[in-house]
């Protein structure tokens, strides 16, 4: 029998933490006082009555939330959600502590990758986006990086769809221009899926919608949200604010003002229909003071991030948030930075959703080749988030023993055996002796990560769309600008 | 230190509370109310706009100071004839349709403000039938549209339009801003000017309206 040390505790991963539960605790009561004393504006008709049903104080549009009904309904929503591939395979099951990265959408330029030059964006950069990162092992699921600026205003939303499911089979999160396009969106979805009992019990689709800060919920974001439960499509429902303009500039009072738009889409979702799947958290960006441009690759992004996710870790609910996305306008090394911080963070945290990875110049302007080193960013942040593993074989206690004092380890068996896991190897990050890098061209990471992302455009498709729901998918956009050139 | 200097002084430092008893102080002492504005606290103001372009200042503190300008500002109304009071220009400012994002024109509404020029905001989600409304009711020397989605910025070109329409392009200035919005597709649309932040936003109307 192998003899076991007493009063043992092995820790697998390392547990970063960044503040206490107490705190955590404190934050929460806070929030609850904010709903309760302030309360927030709903401009949904529907949501606005379900809430005064359940025992809110409802004035016109404004209402105040009980407590009890905040923690009867955190109760309420699922600890976990599942999300699928488009081929309805579970991949991608929300739970605590697991992180997935993604991108964000609808960036208004992009660095074109032939030219180098910066541009308005379209709908090929949605597709040649998705195909790349359908390509990249650590995208877990995609958003449609660029706006497809190109096709009808009405439906550009649908389109954008359109090319995400025809160029990666990867789990993805939409946004929608109001709840006509959403529909439209859920019944592409359930022609995707096979149908919508598919898509109902293997969704590969989520909303991003948003509450607007201070504490205002529009008619179009709760509208969407809701037509998304009817099909059980989970919803993101999360404000995007600047701290010192639309939230206090204190990172506490961000935190507590983001959470009770948060906690209020938590209730709106659990009285529309109990379990609905609802996940929290938000962009928590400060407003550049010297600028006015929003922080995205700033410390207290980051900062932030780490204990909303701990809160959605205390409520028992996913948590979307951002890493990867940074201020700088090109793939430079305050890019590295900014985005290597956020995504290591976010992967210590055990944080879900992260999304907006490879967004420059604060959220406006997309460049592949950046996507593709954040490739290698997450991979490295991922190795260090499998921590070190300590037991006898890696102590190697009886290989120092064997290999003595002056000898070498590198042709040692132990050697061969681990190397592979023991030390990071990335095919982007440069570590050769500058000889050899001149001799193979002196090329930057940069450099690098723009000839694999040539390499994936052009060698690279996903996994064929069915021609005839290709088809569907064409009729249902045609259909709704069809609706809305009628109104 | 003269008292004007003073009370550029306060403003700089947005010094609200002071800004406001040296004014009063000022006025029982008979000083010229127009004079107090114009060298005392625009002359401070004027100074935070360039420290704020250079970088010097932050946004926070061009708000102070802005406040610290207008508490003066509002004792020294009543003592001046409406005609009399100096203003940078009169401009109509919204986010338009389909747009709820407003914190950027927010901020282009209050810089401006502070660097004396009238705004009337007339908010989000603006149509362009509004917005020639408002032209038609308050005749601004400008307009000032702001879009932040690729979708809506195509309002910017029909609100233009409605303007031409209703024959009064010709006497109001087109400015436009917001995240997708550029100098090219300014031209392309034929508004007057496009600035890329609030600073040269008010730079802007300043050198179109002049
Ligand atoms: C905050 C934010 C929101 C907030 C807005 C809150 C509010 N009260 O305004 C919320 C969360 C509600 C939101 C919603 C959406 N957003 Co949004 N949002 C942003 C974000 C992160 C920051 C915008 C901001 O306020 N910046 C700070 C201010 C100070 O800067 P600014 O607006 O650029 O203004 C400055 C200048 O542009 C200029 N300026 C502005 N207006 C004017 C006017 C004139 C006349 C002049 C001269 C100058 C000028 O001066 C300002 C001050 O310096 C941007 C990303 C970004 N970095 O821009 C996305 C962004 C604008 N949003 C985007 C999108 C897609 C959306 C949604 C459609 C997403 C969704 N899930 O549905 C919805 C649309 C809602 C709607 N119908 O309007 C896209 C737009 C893409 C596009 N071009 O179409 C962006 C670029 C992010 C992204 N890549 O996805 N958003």
């Amino acid at each position: 029998m192998r003899k076991i040390r007493s009063n043992s505790i092995e820790q697998t991963t390392p547990l970063l933490r960044w503040v206490s539960e107490g705190q955590i605790e404190e934050i929460h009561f806070a929030t609850l006082e904010v709903l309760e004393r302030t309360g927030v504006k709903v401009d949904h008709p529907e949501a606005l009555q379900l809430l005064k049903d359940a025992g809110c104080i409802v004035n016109e549009n404004r209402v105040r939330i009980p407590s009890w009904l905040v923690e009867e309904c955190l109760r309420l929503a699922p600890r976990k959600i599942v999300v699928a591939n488009r081929k309805g395979q579970r991949v991608m099951p929300l739970e605590k502590n697991r992180t997935y990265f993604g991108t964000g959408s609808d960036l208004p330029y992009t660095i074109d990758l032939e030219t180098g030059k910066r541009r308005r964006s379209g709908k090929r950069d949605v597709e040649l986006a998705c195909r790349v990162m359908d390509y990249l092992p650590n995208y877990d699921f995609v958003m449609s990086y660029a706006i497809a600026a190109d096709t009808s205003p009405k439906v550009s939303d649908l389109h954008q769809l359109e090319a995400m499911v025809t160029n990666t089979t990867k789990p993805m999160i939409v946004t929608a221009h109001d709840e006509i396009n959403m529909r439209a969106q859920l019944e592409m979805a359930a022609l995707v899926a096979g149908g919508k009992e598919e898509l109902r019990k293997n969704p590969f689709m989520i909303l991003y919608s948003e509450p607007i800060s201070p504490l205002v919920h529009t008619n179009d974001g709760v509208g969407k949200m809701f037509a998304c439960f009817e099909y059980g499509v989970p919803v993101v429902y999360t404000p995007g604010v600047l701290s010192g303009a639309t939230t206090p500039v204190t990172k506490a009072g961000t935190i507590v003002l983001m959470n009770a738009e948060a906690l209020a889409g938590v209730v709106m979702a659990q009285l529309k229909q109990k379990g609905a799947p609802i996940i929290i958290g938000g962009g928590a960006t400060p407003m550049d003071m010297k600028t006015t441009a929003t922080l995205y690759g700033s410390p207290e992004t980051m900062m932030n991030y780490a204990i909303m996710t701990q809160l959605s870790q205390f409520y028992g609910i996913p948590n979307f948030t951002e890493a990867g996305c940074v201020n700088s306008p090109i793939p430079d090394a305050q890019a590295g930075m900014e985005a290597g911080n956020g995504i290591l963070m976010a992967q210590l945290m055990g944080a879900n959703l992260v999304h907006d990875v490879g967004y420059l110049e604060g959220g406006k302007t997309g460049s592949l080749t950046f996507l593709t080193m954040c490739n290698d960013y997450m991979d490295n942040a991922r190795y260090m988030g499998r921590g070190t593993r300590i037991d006898e074989e890696t102590m190697a206690v009886d290989v120092i023993d064997e290999v003595g004092p002056g000898g070498n380890y590198v042709s040692h068996e132990h050697t061969f055996k681990h190397f592979r896991e023991e030390i990071w190897s990335s095919k982007q990050f440069n570590s050769s002796f500058w000889e050899i890098w001149e001799e193979q061209g002196s090329k930057s990471m940069e450099d690098k990560a723009e000839e694999l992302t040539k390499h994936i455009v052009a060698t690279h498709t996903s996994e064929l769309l069915d021609g005839a729901i290709r088809e569907g998918l064409n009729e249902i956009i045609a259909e709704t600008e069809k609706v809305k050139s009628n109104k | 230190m003269s008292d004007f200097t003073s009370l550029a002084e306060l403003v700089i430092n947005g010094n609200y509370n002071g800004a406001k008893d040296l004014t009063q102080k000022m006025i029982d002492n008979g000083n010229d109310p127009l004079e107090i504005i114009n060298q005392g606290l625009m002359a401070g103001m004027n100074v935070v706009g360039v420290r704020f372009k250079a970088g010097d200042m932050y946004v926070p503190e061009v708000m102070m100071s802005a406040k610290a300008m207008s508490t003066g500002i509002e004792l020294l109304k009543p003592l001046i004839a409406d005609k009399d009071m100096p203003t940078a220009g009169k401009v109509v400012i919204g986010t338009v349709k389909g747009d709820l994002h407003d914190i950027g024109k927010k901020l282009v509404v209050m810089m401006m403000e502070s660097a004396g020029f009238e705004i009337i905001d007339l908010g989000v989600d603006i149509d362009p039938a509004a917005f020639v409304k408002a032209v038609k009711e308050h005749s601004p020397q400008a307009i000032g549209l702001s879009a932040l989605l690729t979708t809506t910025m195509l309002s910017m070109k029909d609100t233009i339009e409605a303007l031409k329409e209703e024959g009064l392009r010709d006497s109001v200035k087109v400015v436009i801003g917001g995240a997708p919005i550029s100098q090219s597709f300014a031209d392309e649309i034929g508004a007057d000017g496009y600035a890329a932040d609030a600073a040269s936003a008010t730079e802007l109307c300043r050198r179109i309206i002049a």
